[in-house]
């Protein structure tokens, strides 16, 4: 399986760019341009690379786009969507930083579901605010909300997490297994969840069916782009073969090594991070049940 | 004020709402600030569920003041959608602030947004969390600088992942006090 991010970077008017991902000197390119450093989609496209490299997988493919909030390079990656994954086949494909709209995401979803073979439909950021505002989030396999972010998700009457209750936002009385079957029930939800927090949960239809809580490296909530990293390595481990659940709890253990091994500090970068995976990689991936079977 | 009703628009909670909607964020921003800044009294809110189209934020203020508001901004050149002289439905923005200590660093957390200084100097470390794609570009320009120098995310960003940062922003620039000699 190859894996398609859907996605935008940071620069305004910014072409699309349509190809597969490579580190050269630990810069990003996509084809021969390269992508600027940044919290975001280069940080979720760097983990992503690092698994595939490790395992000799192929390397992910970007659809993306400048965008710096106006939305523009968000509809110009949707208008090539189809065309690109009738070309790629990927077997996964993850929508990631986009400018939350519910129509085209609708229209995406409804559009992937004539593609054959059906892609796995993994969201995060814009790409799950959309996907649970325009009411198609039970189509996707996998998002990767943080302890707001699932509190939006369980919360029907909303369409963006700068609206939801105080009550559902990580504060006294959180309960994330609450929420995530919440979320579940009221549509909200993608098959598996990996809701981020100090201790991550890991769920399958509205039961949680795995937590990561060690090693606790507090100061990755500080570090911009290392929730995208956790997303780039589950949908990595995911087009490399790995059952869902095994790719989030695998992704969720590699994302907290490396926060360890690089000695995190609110200062540092998700490229530090990128950079310790293949470290955290050769020591542990094969004692993480089933990430050898799948090499 | 930012976030919620306007102390005006409280004490005043008896006249009839309407709201402007906006096609971008952005536009809903810069309406409230010049709204604002002439005593109107607006508030941020979300638009009611059927009105909606994503990552949205209108403005709310009393009826009667439509009209006189409406020519303001058409004025500044802020395009206005629609006017709405209903309000069942709307929400208001999140405006939940949380801090968290990581000894030389300080993080505050507005929503689902975050940022990260360094304590002694105000220097904008890092930010963190959000979904728009405004966010990785307010990272780009907003880390390096401090936050005494550096402009302000409302004023730089597009989306309510960009008005939640501002939020925080102001925060930190509470937090810290004076600016540093």
């Amino acid at each position: 399986m190859s894996l398609l991010v859907v996605a935008t970077y940071p620069v305004s008017g910014g072409p699309v760019l349509s190809g597969q991902v490579r580190s050269e000197g630990g810069v990003l390119h996509v084809g021969e341009i390269p992508v600027p450093e940044s919290q975001g989609t280069s940080a979720m496209l760097g983990a992503a690379c690092a698994v595939s490299d490790y395992l000799g997988t192929p390397a992910p493919h970007a659809l993306i786009a400048g965008d710096i909030g106006r939305g523009d390079g968000t509809r110009a990656v949707y208008a090539k969507l189809i065309q690109t994954v009738q070309e790629l086949q990927p077997g996964v494909v993850a929508f990631h930083y986009m400018q939350p709209v519910m129509a085209l995401m609708r229209k995406a979803v409804c559009d992937l579901e004539g593609v054959s073979p059906q892609p796995l439909l993994v969201a995060d950021a814009g790409g799950m605010y959309a996907a649970k505002a325009a009411g198609v989030a039970d189509r996707f396999e996998l998002m990767t909300p943080d302890v707001g972010e699932v509190g939006f998700l369980a919360d029907p009457d909303v369409t963006h997490p700068a609206y939801v209750s105080h009550y559902l936002f990580g504060t006294k009385g959180f309960d994330p297994p609450e929420l995530i079957r919440l979320a579940s029930q009221k549509g909200g939800s993608a098959r598996v969840l990996l809701v981020k927090g100090k201790m991550d949960h890991i769920s399958t239809q509205g039961e949680v069916v795995g937590t990561v809580e060690h090693p606790d490296v507090s100061a990755l909530e500080a570090i911009g782009g290392t929730g995208d990293t956790l997303t780039g390595l589950a949908a990595g481990f995911m087009a490399a073969g790995f059952p869902t659940v095994d790719a989030a709890l695998c992704a969720c253990r590699a994302n907290r090594h490396a926060g360890l091994r690089m000695q995190a500090t609110p200062a540092m970068r998700a490229s530090d991070l990128v950079a310790a995976l293949p470290e955290v990689f050769a020591e542990h991936l094969c004692g993480w049940g089933g990430a050898c079977a799948a090499v | 004020m930012i976030f919620g009703r306007s102390k005006r628009q409280g004490k005043m909670s008896g006249d009839a709402l309407g709201i402007f909607l906006f096609d971008e964020v952005s536009s809903a921003i810069r309406a409230e600030k010049i709204l604002a800044a002439q005593e109107y009294e607006v508030a941020l809110v979300a638009p009611p569920h059927h009105l909606r189209a994503g990552c949205d934020l209108a403005v709310s203020l009393p009826r009667i003041e439509h009209i006189g508001a409406q020519r303001m901004l058409e004025d500044a050149d802020v395009v206005v959608r629609d006017w709405v002289d209903d309000t069942d439905g709307i929400a208001q923005v999140c405006d939940l602030v949380t801090v968290a200590d990581f000894g030389e660093w300080l993080m505050v957390r507005a929503g689902n947004m975050k940022i990260t200084v360094e304590r002694a100097t105000g220097l904008i470390v890092n930010t963190s969390g959000g979904g728009c794609p405004d966010i990785p570009y307010l990272n780009i320009e907003l880390v390096g600088s401090t936050v005494w120098e550096a402009p302000r995310p409302k004023d730089l960003g597009y989306t309510l992942c960009g008005l939640m940062l501002d939020r925080a922003f102001c925060e930190v620039r509470t937090l810290l006090g004076c600016e540093p000699a």
